[in-house]
Parts: C-alpha cells; sequence; structure tokens
C-alpha cells in the first residue's frame, strides 16, 4: 500500500525488505541472492495456486526475479517491497494464463504433477490424526479444493490467493491488481460465492451438523 | 427475521469477515447477524469454505530454484567482446572505396569494349580498299622509301605507264 507523505528513507527503515532491495540496486555482492532466498518460497507458492503448475510457476517466478533485477536500478521504494514484487509477478501470472487460453488447454491435474507436485508430508496440514485413511481423504479433498480454485476466473483466482496466502488486505490486492478498492471487494465476493458453491458438499463433512436455515437453502449433500 | 441476504449485504459480508467492513456499514450488518439465522448461516459457511482453503498443499520451489535463477544473471561478457572484435581502421574504408573504384572502372571498360558500339565494317573495307586492291605489290616492297623513288617519271619515260 502506497504510503502517503512519507519518504522513502522512513520507508526502507521501516519495511527490511526495501532496505536489502536497496542494496540489490546498489549492487551490493549477494543481495540479489538473498532476495531470492528470502521470497522464492512464497511466489512460488503464489505462482503455483494462480497458474496451477508446477513447473510453469517456477517459470514465472524466475521471470519475475529477473525483471526486479533488471529493473533495479529504476527501484524507488514507493510502497511496500512484497507489493511491487507481487505486482510483477502477477502480471506475468495474468499474461501466462491468457496466452495458454490461446493454446491447446492442458487439464489442471489436482494431481502431484512431478517433482514439484503434492508431498504426502505437506497436504497434512496442520493434522495429527495422520492415519491412512484421513491421509487419502486430505489429498482427495485437496484435490477438489484445487478443482474449486481452478474453477474461479483467473483475477478471481489471483485475488482469493493473495488474500489468503499472502494476507494482503483489499487496498494491497487493488495495487497488485491494478483495481479500485471497492472492485477488488466486489472481485473477492464473487469469488468467495462461487468457492462456496463449489464445495458446499465439503464445509461440514466434519460431522458438526450445518445450520439449519443455511442448510435447507444452499447446501445439498 | 430470516429474510435472505441481498447482494450488496453478501457482498459486505464478505468485507466483514475479512476485517475491511467498517463504520456504518459494519455497525448495520452486525445487527443484521444477530438478528438473522439465516444470515448468520451463510457468515459460517462462507468462513467454512475459506478455511478449508488451508487444506490446500503449499507448493515448494526446487533445491535449486536460487542457483538457476542467478544463473540467469550471468553478465554478458561485454568487455571480453569489445577485446575480441578487431579495432576499426579509418583508413581502410577509404582503400575500399578506391578497391571498389577500380573494380567499378574496369568492368566499365570491359563491358565497354565487350558491348559498345563498332566502326561500320562495310566503311572500314571501303577505306582500305586500294591498299588491299595492290597488295601483291605491296608485297614485293621492301620499303616505303623505294616505292616513293619508282615515282619518278624520268626514271621510267613515258613508256612505263604502256608496259
Amino acid at each position: 500500500m502506497a504510503a502517503t507523505g512519507e519518504t522513502s528513507a522512513q520507508m526502507a527503515l521501516r519495511d527490511p525488505d526495501i532496505r536489502l532491495m536497496l542494496r540489490v540496486r546498489a549492487d551490493e555482492p549477494g543481495a540479489f541472492e538473498e532476495l531470492v532466498a528470502r521470497y522464492q518460497h512464497r511466489l512460488v507458492a503464489v505462482m503455483h495456486h494462480v497458474v496451477g503448475d508446477a513447473t510453469e510457476a517456477e517459470d514465472l517466478a524466475q521471470e519475475a526475479f529477473l525483471r526486479v533485477y533488471r529493473a533495479r536500478k529504476k527501484y524507488r521504494p514507493r510502497s511496500k517491497f512484497s507489493t511491487w514484487l507481487f505486482t510483477i509477478a502477477n502480471n506475468l501470472a495474468l499474461n501466462s494464463l491468457r496466452s495458454r487460453q490461446r493454446r491447446p488447454v492442458v487439464p489442471w491435474a489436482a494431481a502431484g504433477s512431478g517433482p514439484l507436485g503434492q508431498r504426502p508430508q505437506e497436504q497434512l496440514v496442520r493434522d495429527h490424526r495422520s492415519g491412512p485413511m484421513q491421509k487419502v481423504q486430505r489429498q482427495e479433498l485437496a484435490g477438489v479444493i484445487q478443482e474449486a480454485l481452478a474453477g474461479l476466473n483467473e483475477r478471481q483466482r489471483a485475488a482469493v490467493v493473495l488474500n489468503k496466502f499472502e494476507d494482503m488486505n483489499y487496498a494491497e490486492i487493488a495495487e497488485v491488481m491494478g483495481l479500485t478498492t471497492k472492485a477488488v471487494k466486489s472481485l473477492l465476493s464473487r469469488a468467495r460465492m462461487n468457492l462456496r458453491a463449489a464445495l458446499a458438499g465439503y464445509v461440514y463433512m466434519d460431522g458438526e451438523p450445518a445450520p439449519a436455515a443455511e442448510c435447507d437453502e444452499d447446501n445439498g449433500p | 427475521m430470516t429474510n435472505p441476504l441481498t447482494e450488496q449485504e453478501k457482498v459486505d459480508l464478505v468485507a466483514f469477515l475479512d476485517g475491511e467492513l467498517t463504520g456504518e456499514a459494519a455497525r448495520s450488518l452486525e445487527t443484521k447477524l444477530s438478528l438473522n439465522p439465516a444470515a448468520r448461516a451463510e457468515a459460517e459457511t462462507l468462513k467454512r469454505t475459506w478455511d478449508l482453503l488451508d487444506f490446500l498443499p503449499k507448493p515448494e520451489p526446487s533445491p535449486t530454484f536460487t542457483n538457476r535463477t542467478l544463473e540467469k544473471l550471468a553478465p554478458v561478457p561485454t568487455i571480453a567482446l569489445r577485446k575480441a572484435t578487431p579495432r576499426r581502421r579509418p583508413w581502410l574504408g577509404y582503400v575500399g572505396w578506391a578497391a571498389a573504384l577500380a573494380v567499378a572502372a574496369s568492368v566499365g571498360f570491359l563491358a565497354v569494349g565487350r558491348f559498345g558500339p563498332r566502326d561500320d565494317p562495310d566503311r572500314e573495307l571501303t577505306r582500305d580498299l586500294r591498299v588491299i586492291e595492290n597488295k601483291r605489290l605491296y608485297d614485293r616492297v621492301d620499303d616505303l622509301d623505294y616505292l616513293k623513288s619508282l615515282d619518278q617519271p624520268d626514271l621510267f619515260g613515258d613508256d612505263a605507264s604502256g608496259s
């Protein structure tokens, strides 16, 4: 989010990533490597959720880092560094998805895709009941959720991913996606409604009864 | 009070759940949620749906990601290229132009010789006709001075023309 009336120095003091980027701009040895190491996990994860393919996600994340490096001399800390980085990344991801739409479609597999695909230990998200049955159920559930996410349009998906996994507020998402805050609010609302519809059968599968009014209206099985 | 939420209230509800709704809109929605079981059910379902996304696996970059990215930054060897490129010599340009002109002139000369206008062969024959007619006599003459000395009337008298 843009900080009004705040100097670059003040922003740099507050945001360690800006300080790091200023070191990259100054061609300090090792600074860019540190930046890549610091952000690669977040960037690859976001890219993967948006484009749905591990290899493409890595390629796009790599390209985003390279663009940051190429633009380093022009970098001016006007907002959080992560906002700038994810703006570049988001543009790359959406362009990639649009060009993919013009190519023959490869089904977005919910299962793992190669060495970077789903790893069983990662699928046990904060779960201590790691019996084989729960494991299978969780894998299946993850697949269903991935399909639901893939069912959103590209902008809804990007907004959801930035909101959910990058914990960005509406104003930050608006800056990254080049939208107004109001447009982001509407976009996320539609995305959440679509997800609710796609995952209706899984929301109350933990045995807890659904609220009566909700169950009658929207939730099927 | 179990009226379903309006479209605008649904938009506000999502924003409310995200902590993005403030002021009067937030207070109004809070009131509606406290009084309307359908609205509460909607909010609960939306919240649970959102929480389901936590089950998604967290993709990780491959172990070589950083190295591969840094390898792409390998600087273009501009200095080496500059050294490898031969230095430009200014006089080489002039020599080149001169050579080109010489070649062009030679080609022009040869082309004119080969394809250019030629003398009329009949005119050439007419001009040399007398020489050709007397060629047999000229062959007996060793040199031109001797031939001129024969052209004296007093040497042969008047009979000379009749013989």
